[in-house]
């Protein structure tokens, strides 16, 4: 048996705007500041509950990194005040 | 020396002059340590997110203050054995703000209005 060619396939046009699918990160979208760093961040404290709820799902998980955009520095500190307020039952 | 804060919560139940003695028993723990207590706050009645022991409710206190390690091992051996405490927690600092506070009596002044 002889294999069909593959002239099905070559015969899709290449679109130049199929670059730009739904599938692929624009990086403007994306490229995001940490909110925690910088001059006017507000405080990472076990007792700023206000602040710590943002960084909570609805299941009481902490948020990963890569959703919140908070950086590594931050998000370590993060989890720390997160589980002292969980000691107290704050959260 | 160093800066520590210090909170504990005590059961539902306890009533105001059983928690003034709660209040003043650990501020002389300190105190006859050799520490230092530079602010004391209240913060009231307040809900736990999950049940804690069978309770729903608790009283917080929360002491900032000035000491050595041995005051943190006297107050940590009062607190397990006290049957009145349901959490106690401990943190260090190297800088104290105590200016902010995030538990304010506003929630009880609403209340009342």
């Amino acid at each position: 048996m002889k294999r069909k060619s593959n002239k099905k396939f070559n015969k899709r046009p290449q679109n130049p705007l199929s670059k730009l699918s739904l599938f692929q990160k624009s990086d403007s979208r994306f490229s995001k500041k940490c909110p925690l760093s910088g001059k006017d961040a507000p405080i990472v404290d076990y007792k700023n509950i206000k602040l710590l709820k943002r960084y909570i799902s609805d299941t009481d998980k902490i948020m990963p990194s890569r959703i919140t955009s908070v950086s590594q520095n931050k998000q370590r500190k993060l989890t720390s005040e997160i589980k002292k307020a969980k000691i107290l039952g704050l959260i | 020396m160093s800066f520590y804060e210090h909170t504990l919560i005590a059961k539902q139940d306890t009533s105001t002059p059983e928690l003034k003695k709660i209040e003043k028993k650990y501020e002389d723990i300190i105190t006859n340590t050799e520490g230092e207590i530079i602010k004391i706050e209240k913060w009231g009645l307040l809900n736990f997110s999950k049940k804690i022991k069978a309770y729903n409710k608790g009283f917080y206190i929360h002491y900032k203050f000035k000491a050595e390690s041995k005051t943190l091992e006297e107050i940590k051996k009062n607190s397990i054995i006290d049957n009145s405490l349901l959490r106690h927690l401990t943190v260090k600092y190297k800088k104290l703000d105590i200016e902010t506070e995030y538990f304010t009596e506003k929630d009880s002044n609403e209340k009342k209005k």
